[in-house]
C-alpha cells in the first residue's frame, strides 16, 4: 500500500524550474530518502509535500486524500505531516515537554502523552529543560517526538542529521531509524549525503534535474545505477568500454561476468562497463592486468588508489579501494583483477 | 555525460506553471494591511504636493524662491555639516574606547556616553542658554546639537564595532598593517555603514529640530515653518516644508548611495562567539578619561546641573503651586499620549515588518522602502498637513483632539517602531511558524501562540522608543496640543518662553527622569543579542 503518491509534479520560482515533471510513490512504514546534490530542488519537493509551497502542475496524495492538484488545496495544518527540519527549529519559548504537546489537543497536552513520546525518543525526565539546555543530538530527537505525537500520516525531515558532528550522527541515524521501524511510519527523509541514503532508508529517490532520475532500494541503486551518470553520482565508478559476448563482457581488465540484471543487454555489442572501486583485486604482481600506481591516500579504515594501467597509453586511470594490506607507494607496478560480476549499458 | 551534480535543468519546460496561485496567496491580506499602513503614512506628503499643485507652481514659486528661503538653506546645510561631522568624530571616537580599548571602567561608560539621548534637545539648550547667555546663534547651536544628538552615531558604530569579524583585523596585521593603517582600512570599513546611518539620523533630527532653536534664537527651515504656520500663513509654510521635505529625501538618497557604493559590511555571522581582545591604551588612557569625562560633563552633567539649579533657585514658587497646570497633570496627559502612540505605532509597524523580514520580492521591498519616506517628514511638517488636512477636508473634524495628536506621533516615529519590531521578528524564523502548521495549528493560532511570543519583548521594546520619543517630542505638540490640556513638553514650553526659568525646571527634570530609565533598560536590551544566548 503506498502512503505517498506524486504525479508529474513541477514547481519553478520565477523563471527558474525546480521540479519538472517528479513521479514518486513511497509505500506505508517505509523510509525513502531523496537523494540530491544541493540546489537540485530536494527540499522543494518535501516543502511542496508538506503544503508549504503550492505546485504549479501535478497531484499529491497522502493516504487516501489528495492535497494538492487542480482545484484541491489542503493547507498544511490539516495534512498530518509531521515535519522535522533542518535545525530542529524547537520553539525556544516553550519547554521540551510543550514542544513535543504544541500539536496535541489542549486535553491530551495534559496526560502523558508528551512524556511517554520523550521516553520513546529516549529523552524521557528532560521534559522540563527549555531547548537551549539540549545538545544538538537531544534537540534533533525532541524535533523528532514532536512530529510523531500527533501520529502524522508521514513524516518529513529535511537534512535531520546534517547539523549534527560526525559521531553523533550515525547514532541518532540509527535511534531514529529504530524509532520509525517500531512505529511503523512511513517517512520521507531529504538528504545530499549519499552514505546517510543509502544506510538509512529502505528505497532511495535519486532528484536529478527536477526529476527521480532513479527510485529503487539502497543497493540497486549502488549496484544497478540506471545510467552511468548516476553511477558516478552515487559513489566512486569506474567506467570502461566492454564488448557483450553472451553474459559476459570483455573490457580492458579481462573477460567479466556480467550482472543478470544487465543479462537484458544480449548483443548489444559496445557497451559502457561500471566497476565499483572495491570490486578491484590488487597484488604486487601474478595475473591480471599490469598497473603503475599513481597516487595512494590512506583513510586508515581503508585505502585508495589511482591507478595507470600499464599497457595501453591512453587509457583511463582506474579507482581502486582497498582495505589492509600493506602501502603500495606511488610508482610501484601491482597488478589488477576484478571480482565478481559486473554491471553494465548499452554504449551511447 | 553530465554528472547527476550538474544543474542543468531544462530551460522553460513550465508547461502548466503559473496556472495555479502560489502559496504566497495567503499573503494577499498582508500585503494589504501594509498597503494601507503605507497610504496612511502618505497622507501627509500627498497632502502637502496637492496643496502645492492647488496653489499654482507660480505662486509656490515666488514664495521659495526669495532671500529668506537662501539664508535659511545656508543656516540649514552649514548647521547639518558642522553638527554631522562633530558627532562623526565624537560618536566613532567614543564607541572605539568604549568596544575596543582596555579603558578602566567600560561597563559604566557605555551606559553614561549614551544616557544624553534621552534628554530633550530643548533641554540641553535651555541648560546652556539659561546659565550662559553667549550660549546662542549658530556657535550655540553647533554646541548644544552635537551634545544632545552624538549617541545617534555611538550607538549604531558601537554595535557594529561588537559584532564585527575580529578575524578580519588580524589578518590584516598578519599581512604587515600597522595598528593606525588597520584601523583605517579595517575597523572603520567595518563600521561605516553603521557610521553612515547615524550620520543620516543626525542630519534628520537636525532639520527636524524646532526647540533647541527657537531657545538659541537660530533661525532654520523648522523654525520658520512654525512661525508662518502660526501666524496663519498656510501657503509660505507650505512652501518652506516642500523644501525641507525635499532636503530631508536628498540626505535619505545620498544615504542611500554612499552606502550602496560603499559595499557590504562585512559582519561574522549571528553565532559570532569569538570576542575582540582589547587593545591596551597604556599611558593614553588617563587623557582617553579625561576627555570622555569631559564629554559626559557637558552632555549629561551640565543640563541636569542646570535643571537643578533652577529649581533650587526657585524651590517656594514651584511648591507653592503657582503654575496654572499642576505638574502631575501634566505627566498623565504626557503618558496617555505617549501610550496611545506607541501602542498605535507598533501596531501600525507589525504587518509592514512581518512583510519586510518574512517574504521577498520586489513590491514588498518598495512597501517597506515607502514607509521610511516618513524620515523625511520633520515633525513639524507632519504636525502642520494633519492639522490643516483636517480642516480642509474633515471640516475640523478630529482638530485638537487627542486622536489626532495621536496620530501624528504615531506616523513620526513610525520608522523606530519599524526598525524594533523588525528585530523582534527577527527572533521568531519562519521556519517555526511552518513546524507550528504542519503540527496542525492554523495561521491565526500560531501568530498567537508563537510568533507573538517569541517576537513578544521586542515588541515592548518598540512600543518604548515610540512612547520616549512622543514624550520628548515638542514641535508637533505645540502645534496638535488638544484644547485646554498641557504636557510636560509644552508645560514646560510656556514656562521658559516667559523666562520663568525656575517653573520650567521640575518639567524638564521629570522628562529627563521619564526618558533616561527606560533608555536605559532599552540599551540593555538592544545589547543583549550581541551576547550569545544559550
Amino acid at each position: 500500500m503506498r502512503q505517498v503518491a506524486v504525479t508529474g509534479l513541477h514547481k519553478a520560482f520565477g523563471t527558474h524550474p525546480v521540479l519538472t515533471g517528479v513521479d514518486l510513490e513511497v509505500p506505508a512504514g517505509s523510509l525513502t530518502a531523496i537523494l540530491g546534490p544541493s540546489g537540485s530542488g530536494k527540499t522543494t519537493l518535501l516543502r511542496l509535500l508538506a503544503g508549504f509551497e503550492r505546485a504549479d502542475a501535478g497531484t499529491i496524495g497522502i493516504g487516501d486524500v489528495l492535497v494538492d492538484g487542480p482545484d484541491v488545496y489542503v493547507a498544511p495544518e490539516r495534512r498530518r505531516i509531521g515535519y522535522v527540519p533542518q535545525e530542529g527549529s524547537l520553539f525556544p519559548h516553550l519547554t521540551v515537554e510543550a514542544n513535543v504537546g504544541f500539536g496535541l489537543a489542549a486535553r491530551d497536552r495534559r496526560g502523558g502523552k508528551a512524556a511517554s513520546m520523550l521516553e520513546a525518543v529516549g529523552l524521557g525526565g528532560l521534559g522540563k529543560r527549555y531547548p537551549h539546555q539540549l545538545s544538538g543530538g537531544q534537540q534533533q530527537r525532541v524535533a523528532l517526538a514532536r512530529a510523531l505525537a500527533i501520529e502524522p500520516a508521514v513524516v518529513l525531515l529535511d537534512e535531520p542529521f546534517a547539523s549534527l558532528d560526525a559521531h553523533l550522527r550515525a547514532s541518532v541515524r540509527a535511534d531514529v531509524q529504530e524509532i520509525f521501524r517500531r512505529a511503523g511510519t512511513t517517512a520521507v527523509l531529504v538528504t545530499h549525503d549519499q552514505d546517510e541514503a543509502l544506510s538509512t532508508a529502505d528505497r532511495v529517490a535519486a532528484l536529478r534535474d527536477g526529476k527521480i532520475a532513479q527510485y529503487a532500494t539502497p543497493e540497486d541503486l549502488y549496484s544497478r545505477p540506471a545510467d552511468p551518470g548516476l553511477a558516478r553520482f552515487i559513489g566512486e565508478a569506474n567506467l570502461l568500454g566492454g564488448v557483450v559476448r553472451g553474459d559476459s563482457v570483455k573490457t580492458l581488465l579481462g573477460t567479466l561476468r556480467l550482472d543478470p540484471a544487465a543479462a537484458g543487454l544480449g548483443s548489444a555489442g559496445q557497451v559502457t562497463v561500471l566497476i565499483r572501486p572495491e570490486q578491484i583485486d590488487i597484488m604486487p604482481n601474478g595475473p591480471g592486468l599490469s598497473a603503475r600506481v599513481i597516487s595512494y591516500r590512506y583513510h586508515g579504515h581503508d585505502a585508495v588508489l589511482d591507478v595507470q594501467p600499464g599497457t595501453e597509453a591512453g587509457a583511463h586511470q582506474l579507482v581502486v579501494r582497498v582495505t589492509g594490506g600493506s602501502p603500495r607507494p606511488a610508482g610501484s607496478e601491482v597488478s589488477l583483477r576484478v571480482r565478481g560480476p559486473v554491471f553494465a549499458w548499452p554504449a551511447d | 555525460m553530465a554528472a547527476a551534480g550538474t544543474l542543468a535543468g531544462p530551460r522553460g519546460d513550465g508547461g502548466e506553471q503559473a496556472t495555479r496561485r502560489r502559496a504566497g496567496h495567503r499573503s494577499v491580506a498582508l500585503v494589504t494591511v501594509s498597503c494601507l499602513v503605507a497610504a496612511l503614512l502618505a497622507v501627509p506628503l500627498a497632502f502637502l504636493l496637492i496643496e502645492a499643485s492647488g496653489a499654482g507652481i507660480s505662486q509656490v514659486a515666488h514664495l521659495i524662491f526669495r532671500p529668506l528661503t537662501w539664508s535659511l538653506l545656508w543656516n540649514t546645510v552649514r548647521l547639518a555639516v558642522a553638527v554631522t561631522a562633530a558627532c562623526a568624530v565624537i560618536g566613532t571616537s567614543a564607541a572605539w574606547c568604549v568596544e575596543r580599548t582596555d579603558l578602566p571602567g567600560r561597563r559604566a561608560w557605555a551606559v553614561l556616553v549614551v544616557v544624553p539621548l534621552a534628554i530633550p534637545d530643548f533641554v540641553v539648550s535651555f541648560g546652556w542658554h539659561s546659565l550662559w547667555t553667549w550660549a546662542h546663534g549658530f556657535f550655540g547651536a553647533v554646541i548644544v546639537m552635537t551634545l544632545a544628538v552624538y549617541p545617534l552615531v555611538y550607538l549604531p558604530v558601537a554595535a557594529s564595532l561588537r559584532m564585527a569579524d575580529p578575524g578580519q583585523e588580524e589578518v590584516a596585521r598578519s599581512l604587515g598593517s600597522g595598528r593606525v593603517k588597520v584601523f583605517v582600512r579595517i575597523t572603520l570599513g567595518q563600521a561605516k555603514g553603521a557610521l553612515l546611518g547615524g550620520c543620516l539620523l543626525v542630519t534628520l533630527v537636525l532639520l527636524a529640530e524646532y526647540g533647541a532653536f527657537e531657545i538659541l534664537g537660530y533661525q532654520t527651515f523648522t523654525t520658520e515653518i512654525f512661525t508662518e504656520f502660526n501666524g496663519y500663513s498656510f501657503a509660505a509654510s507650505c512652501a518652506l516644508s516642500l523644501v525641507l521635505v525635499l532636503l530631508s529625501l536628498l540626505v535619505l538618497a545620498g544615504e542611500g548611495v554612499i552606502n550602496r557604493n560603499s559595499g557590504r559590511v562585512s559582519r561574522a555571522g549571528p553565532l559570532a562567539q569569538r570576542v575582540h581582545p582589547p587593545q591596551q591604551l597604556g599611558w593614553t588612557r588617563w587623557p582617553v578619561l579625561v576627555l570622555l569625562s569631559l564629554l559626559v560633563l557637558l552632555a549629561l552633567g551640565l543640563p541636569v546641573a542646570s535643571t537643578l539649579y533652577w529649581m533650587a533657585d526657585g524651590l517656594p514658587p514651584a511648591l507653592s503651586g503657582g503654575a496654572n497646570v499642576s505638574l502631575p497633570d501634566a505627566a498623565g496627559h504626557t503618558a496617555l499620549y505617549g501610550t496611545g502612540a506607541g501602542a498605535l505605532a507598533t501596531v501600525l509597524a507589525f504587518p509592514v515588518a512581518l512583510l519586510a523580514v518574512r517574504h521577498r520580492g520586489r513590491m514588498r521591498h518598495l512597501l517597506e522602502r515607502s514607509t521610511y519616506l516618513v524620515l523625511a517628514m520633520p515633525g513639524v511638517v507632519v504636525a502642520f498637513a494633519l492639522s490643516y488636512f483636517t480642516e480642509k477636508y474633515l471640516a475640523g473634524f478630529g482638530y485638537g483632539t487627542a486622536l489626532l495628536l495621536v496620530a501624528c506621533y504615531a506616523i513620526m516615529f513610525f520608522p523606530l517602531a519599524l526598525v524594533g519590531v523588525k528585530a523582534s521578528l527577527a527572533r521568531a524564523p519562519v521556519s517555526l511558524d511552518e513546524v507550528a502548521r504542519s503540527l496542525g495549528q492554523r495561521r491565526l493560532a500560531v501568530l498567537f501562540r508563537v510568533t507573538v511570543r517569541l517576537a513578544g519583548p521586542g515588541l515592548v521594546a518598540a512600543f518604548c522608543l515610540v512612547f520616549l520619543s512622543a514624550v520628548t517630542e515638542l514641535t508637533a505638540t505645540l502645534l496638535l496640543i488638544p484644547t485646554g490640556t498641557q504636557t510636560l513638553a509644552t508645560q514646560f514650553w510656556a514656562y521658559q518662553s516667559n523666562l520663568s526659568y525656575s517653573q520650567a525646571a521640575p518639567f524638564a527634570l521629570v522628562m529627563i527622569v521619564v526618558a533616561a530609565v527606560p533608555s536605559y533598560l532599552l540599551g540593555r536590551f538592544f545589547q543583549r543579542p550581541g551576547q550569545a544566548r544559550g
